[in-house]
């Protein structure tokens, strides 16, 4: 019996230190097998939509700090009274230290096959203000106050403002044509992200040297697959820079809606190349927008002063492996054409003409050029830029993120150089989530009065020593920012 | 003469063949990426996409320069709708046009 119980025990014990081995191979074996088998599963599922694939949630933060010197010419000041206007002395301006916080949340809906929504919400404020006071001043016309077109571009309050918020309906009737219509991506376009260290504008994209100004409004886009011209698109676009509301019959005279209207070509985007031709024309301009608490008091528009053309093209170059780096570079040219009624604003200026000139067409011309070189391994981006606006030159470009004013709406030169430092991190939130620093610098020089505005007569700031130039803005000169910003975006 | 022309009509009608046989084998879509697998070398990719009208699975080969620095640099990625272009060529779908969706 013993034998016969020991013997399989034995043998039990035999068979078990000759097979576990074999067996620990095998468990080995499989699971690797498992392993292996999980990490493809994982690294499909990650490639895989989820369930909140249809919701694309990103955003911005920017902490900035400028520095602003700016010098009043002598002048006369218009007081109201156009036979008694006040002498001023040749005097400086400055805020030595204003600091900002600057919030964008964007959120992307995937609603239906064919059928987006996009909005970026922003909440754009001064440290120690809720309110647009500390940034508003009676210099520029773009930067009296806080109003439609700059709501968000401009420091205001601390709520999250709709910056953006349309619906766009793509491949219709199979074809590459798309209809958007809503609060218009029509702000910090080419090249305007370079400097902003923003990924470049997509089909909703608009040359910054021409508009740069939040606009309601649709547009019905096509973009053909041809062979020698990659990238190509067009665009009809339209937007309503002011709804006059309700009118009757018995209204003489009543304001019309400010409406423009655009045909922009992309005919070539690659990096190598892009290139842009644009037309708009603002029909009904209004003399003033909105502005319930400007440094002026409350303003609104008194009367429609006419339209004006734009004309523009731009290209954009990025070249890469250039040494130890990329180089981006730009050239922009526009030319504004006015087209100007009988109406006088406050009985005194009309579109660029002044009450008792003739109310003529006038022609101005801008131009923007710059350069950027990213230095791959240290992050490190390096830019100058520079534009010119001539004596009549007039942009939509209020809501431009500068602080003194729209500097590509500037009648004179501006002159702007920057260093972008990004963080060596690894990006988490999004692949192309980033966190920066950015040194920047800018000079205006001012030849002519009235930049970001078409109301009225551009004079020359070196001849305001005469009565009959009585100005309503204190006429700057120059004026300096040295600014810098700590920023992520993801 | 009557050879000649003949063989004229001939060779037209198998270049009219030929030129509809390529056209027939350029393949439309637009679908939405899945699964982007950039090459070692980073001289192709190849891409998988759900078409939005059928949920087919398609694959495609890309080797344009345009589009592979648009993978390397995340301008385009996973979950983006594309308009594409394609060829079957020794079994395998040759891209011949790959543009995000227009749109803004």
């Amino acid at each position: 019996m013993k034998k016969s119980v020991k013997n399989p025990i034995l043998a039990s014990m035999a068979f078990a230190a000759l097979a576990l081995p074999l067996a620990a191979f095998a468990a080995d074996d499989a699971l690797q097998q498992k392993v292996d088998a999980l990490t493809k599963e994982v690294e499909t599922l990650k490639q895989q939509p989820g369930k909140f694939d249809w919701l694309t949630i990103g955003g911005d933060y920017r902490f900035r700090v400028d520095s602003l010197h700016a010098t009043i010419a002598d002048y006369y000041q218009f007081t109201g009274d156009p036979l008694a206007p006040a002498a001023m002395k040749e005097e400086d301006v400055k805020n030595d230290t204003l600091y900002t916080n600057r919030l964008g949340l964007n959120i992307k809906a995937k609603v239906t096959q064919d059928v987006n929504l996009t909005t970026r919400l922003l909440m754009y404020k001064s440290f120690g203000n809720s309110d647009a006071s500390a940034t508003s001043g009676t210099f520029f016309a773009d930067r009296v106050g806080q109003f439609d077109g700059t709501q968000g571009h401009t420091p205001g309050d601390d709520k999250l403002l709709v910056d953006q918020a349309f619906i766009t309906w793509s491949n219709i009737a199979d074809e590459p044509i798309w209809f958007s219509v809503g609060r218009r991506p029509s702000t910090g376009g080419v090249p305007s992200h370079l400097r902003q260290n923003a990924d470049k504008p997509g089909n909703g994209g608009i040359p910054s040297l021409m508009v740069d100004y939040a606009f309601d409004g649709m547009s019905l886009g096509y973009a053909p697959d041809i062979e020698a011209l990659p990238g190509a698109y067009g665009k009809i676009c339209y937007g309503r820079g002011f709804e006059s509301g309700y009118e009757k019959d018995s209204d003489a005279g009543a304001l019309n809606d400010m409406d423009m209207l655009g045909i922009s070509l992309v005919p070539y985007e690659t990096d190598p190349l892009y290139l842009n031709v644009q037309w708009n024309r603002g029909y009904d301009i209004i003399d003033a927008p909105v502005i319930a608490d400007s440094a002026f008091g409350p303003m609104s528009p008194s009367v429609n002063l006419g339209s004006i053309d734009w004309f523009g093209v731009t290209t954009l170059s990025t070249l890469k492996n250039v040494g130890p780096g990329s180089l981006n570079f730009f050239v922009s040219g526009a030319a504004s054409v006015t087209h100007p009624n009988d109406n006088l604003s406050g009985g005194m200026a009309g579109l660029m003409y002044n009450a008792g000139e003739e109310a003529e067409s006038k022609y101005g011309w801008g131009a923007y050029a710059g350069a950027r070189y990213d230095i791959t391994s240290t992050r490190t981006k390096i830019g100058a830029e520079y534009n010119h606006g001539s004596k009549n030159w007039v942009a939509m470009d209020h809501a431009s993120d500068d602080m003194w004013t729209g500097k590509l709406g500037a009648r004179g030169d501006v002159y702007e150089v920057y260093l972008i430092q990004e963080l060596d991190r690894k990006a988490i939130a999004s692949y192309n989530a980033r966190a920066f620093f950015r040194l920047g610098y800018q000079y205006y020089n001012f030849d002519y009065t009235g930049s970001s505005n078409w109301v009225g007569a551009p004079q020359k700031i070196s001849e305001l020593d005469d009565p009959m130039k009585q100005q309503l803005f204190a006429p700057v000169k120059n004026a300096q920012d040295l600014y810098a910003t700590f920023e992520v975006r993801f | 003469m009557k050879k000649i022309a003949a063989t004229i009509v001939l060779a037209l009608f198998a270049t009219l063949l030929l030129c509809q046989g390529s056209l027939a084998d350029e393949i439309k879509a637009v679908a939405v990426i899945t699964k982007i697998e950039l090459a070692a070398d980073g001289a192709s990719a190849v891409v998988a996409l759900k078409e939005n009208k059928t949920d087919a699975v398609i694959e495609v080969l890309v080797t344009d320069d345009l589009t592979l620095d648009k993978f390397k640099d995340h301008r385009i990625v996973v979950g983006d709708e594309i308009r594409l272009k394609y060829q079957v060529e020794d079994g395998k779908n040759i891209s011949k046009y790959f543009r995000k969706t227009a749109g803004c």
